[in-house]
């Protein structure tokens, strides 16, 4: 189907990621606090390793003077997670709509972005909670939200364009999924989320981060959120490249192969 | 372009589905296997081509795996043909499943916004038809804040019937899913498909019930093996689909499964004959013979024959029996054959079935009674008559 007519159907689009949110804590007795529960439980882990197993000084935000293993963590993780569970979520929404694509005609991109929508809300909120902790801890963060805003949408158009081919894909092999947890994996070790490229000083490991698909984006925002400084030009030229290549290519291979959705499934 | 634009115009539609022997369903697989992978080419849809007309109900028949849901799947935009097209000129709403996108924990409000967002309909419009669904459904006020995994499966189906019937669409299309509900639901979506029917909408209806493809169709399409075997008036296309299922088996002289008695005397032999032949089918008006044989396992005095005509739902429309013709047999102990005919038949169209009943002179004690022991097939011949069951063979005059 055509973005025109995912267009015509935004009133669909809507009601599904609506569905997304409302279903996702339904029937929980926490609720909502689950989607802060993951990164906080994460933290605990990932805090005792560095902070006691591997004794390790938290990196210090240049020119922000911040240092705290939590937020620095908080600010890498949470988009990374974002990232990571929007493209398992899609792959799951388009294997998991299979009877809905052989009964009903509709726009098919609308079951990944519904996700994504949904998970992006998500998002939203654990950010602002970190915002506050940011503030308490003396960041004035503030002034940067609009840029951060900015790369937090093209981090959600390079999800998208990732999430589609993905999905698309897993309709035909249903070992893409498999694959995708092995490849979030070797993702979140290489985007520095629970170390840093300057205190480990490795030239090869500064590249994978600085050029890797996540760590653009988290090193960005990392610069914003915990440093206090604008990213260089180049890497905001980079991170729009990154999510224009990711949604091209995602849109025109799930474009290609969705009309067969309904027999593959 | 003085040519009309029909509502769907079939072009030329082949559809082929490809049946793998070893499918490769993981990369893994894929990669390993090279190019070795092996399938058949299956033919879901020969060259089929039709048009739609605008205000008519259109009827599609065929046997199962005659390609007719495929059919409905490429109008519906499911499917995607491989050769030839499917154009739809107005708006659509396809039912091939109800309450298809249903999600068990939302409650029925919002599975109502999102099931019609689903079959193509604006917030607008569903906030202006929200009461009339609710009202349609029957559903109570307090249902629909609850999750709809807690409805009966009734609850469940109207709520999802009445959507997509409140959909209003220009075209609808429906697989088989007309019975709903109880009784009352029932009427009550017949009436609106009549309403539908009369504002001039058009239907296409796939159904195996060849007596609603008779009352309610005004032209229908026959597949077979993917082929198209006639367009035309439901009647003749029906006629044809039902000569063709059961002209090729042979159930002629095979007797029910299920029979009672106490087994002194048991049939042997039932069929039936039209103009002499063995047949499973006829037409109104037609001579039905029905032919019996009677075998003794030990001797009987003066049994009584009676054959019960019912229809296949299992309404009992008549009984003829020896007694009440005075045919006596006197005693039987070997085998006898008897015969009853039934001249200038009043069945309308349908599917009828036949009891055998031998019992003792009183009709108390029964030797054998062999349930559906004939089974036919009434079509259309004369006198024709759209509804019922029987004619009453009616003569008017007008002033």
């Amino acid at each position: 189907m055509s973005l025109r007519s995912a267009a015509a159907h935004r009133n669909l689009l809507y009601l599904l990621s609506l569905r997304e949110l409302r279903t996702r804590y339904k029937r929980s007795l926490l609720g909502w606090a689950w989607s802060l529960l993951n990164p906080l439980v994460q933290l605990g882990i990932f805090s005792v390793i560095f902070l006691y197993v591997f004794e390790q000084n938290p990196p210090v935000g240049d020119p922000s003077g911040l240092q705290s293993f939590a937020l620095y963590f908080l600010v890498g993780f949470i988009p990374f997670n974002f990232f990571s569970i929007s493209i398992g979520a899609s792959i799951g929404a388009v294997q998991g709509g299979a009877s809905l694509i052989k009964k009903v005609a509709f726009p098919h991109e609308h079951l990944v972005l519904s996700v994504i929508a949904a998970q992006f809300v998500t998002l939203m909120i654990e950010l602002a909670v970190v915002v506050v902790a940011l503030l308490i801890a003396g960041n004035m963060v503030l002034p940067w939200l609009p840029v951060v805003f900015l790369v937090l949408v093209l981090l959600a158009i390079f999800s998208t364009g990732v999430a589609l081919l993905l999905a698309a894909g897993n309709a035909f092999f249903n070992d893409v999924s498999y694959l995708w947890t092995i490849a979030s994996q070797l993702l979140f070790y290489s985007t520095p989320i629970i170390w840093n490229p300057e205190t480990v000083g490795n030239p090869v490991l500064t590249q994978v981060a600085s050029w890797g698909p996540t760590g653009a984006f988290v090193m960005a925002l990392q610069e914003l959120l915990y440093d206090l400084q604008m990213p260089s030009a180049l890497r905001l030229l980079q991170l729009a490249v990154y999510a224009g290549v990711s949604f091209a290519f995602g849109a025109w291979a799930f474009n290609k192969l969705s009309p067969r959705f309904a027999e593959e499934l | 372009m003085s040519t009309v634009q029909h509502p769907v115009e079939v072009d030329h539609v082949t559809k082929t589905f490809r049946r793998h022997h070893d499918r490769a369903t993981s990369l893994k697989q894929f990669v390993a296997g090279g190019r070795r992978r092996t399938y058949d080419e299956f033919v879901a849809l020969d060259d089929v081509s039709f048009n739609v007309r605008r205000g008519e109900v259109f009827g599609v028949v065929g046997h199962n795996g005659s390609g007719k849901s495929t059919m409905l799947k490429i109008m519906a935009g499911i499917l995607h043909p491989n050769k030839g097209e499917v154009r739809v000129h107005e708006r659509m709403s396809a039912l091939l499943e109800l309450g298809a996108g249903f999600h068990p924990e939302l409650s029925g409000r919002e599975n109502v916004f999102l099931n019609a967002a689903l079959l193509g309909m604006t917030r607008k419009e569903i906030t202006a038809r929200y009461d009339e669904i609710v009202d349609f459904s029957g559903l109570d006020d307090d249902f629909l804040d609850t999750p709809v995994k807690t409805y009966s499966s009734g609850m469940y189906v109207r709520l999802a019937f009445s959507i997509a019937i409140n959909v209003e669409p220009e075209l609808l299309i429906i697989d088989e899913i007309l019975a709903v509900g109880d009784i009352d639901f029932q009427r009550k979506c017949t009436e609106r498909f009549l309403e539908f029917r009369n504002a001039g909408r058009t239907t296409v209806l796939v159904t195996h019930d060849m007596n609603s493809v008779r009352t309610m169709c005004d032209r229908a399409v026959w597949l077979d093996h993917g082929k198209l075997r006639g367009t035309g008036e439901p009647g003749e296309i029906v006629d044809g689909y039902t000569e063709s299922m059961t002209g090729s088996t042979d159930r002629v002289a095979k007797l029910g499964s299920y029979r009672e008695g106490s087994g002194e005397l048991q049939f042997t032999a039932a069929r039936m004959l039209v103009d002499g032949e063995p047949r499973r089918s006829l037409r109104t008006g037609d001579d039905l013979v029905l032919e019996l044989e009677l075998t003794a396992t030990s001797p009987i005095d003066d049994p009584a024959v009676s054959v019960t005509v019912m229809t296949a739902s299992g309404l009992m429309l008549s009984e003829p029996c020896t007694r009440d013709a005075d045919i006596v047999l006197g005693r039987v102990d070997d085998r006898r054959a008897l015969t009853v005919r039934l001249p200038d038949l009043a069945l309308l169209p349908g599917e009828y079935q036949v009891h055998c009943t031998v019992s003792d002179a009183r009709r108390h004690h029964i030797f054998d009674r062999v349930h559906s022991a004939v089974t036919f097939d009434v079509m259309a011949g004369t006198p024709l008559e759209q509804f019922g069951t029987v004619s009453l063979r009616p003569q008017w005059t007008v002033e």
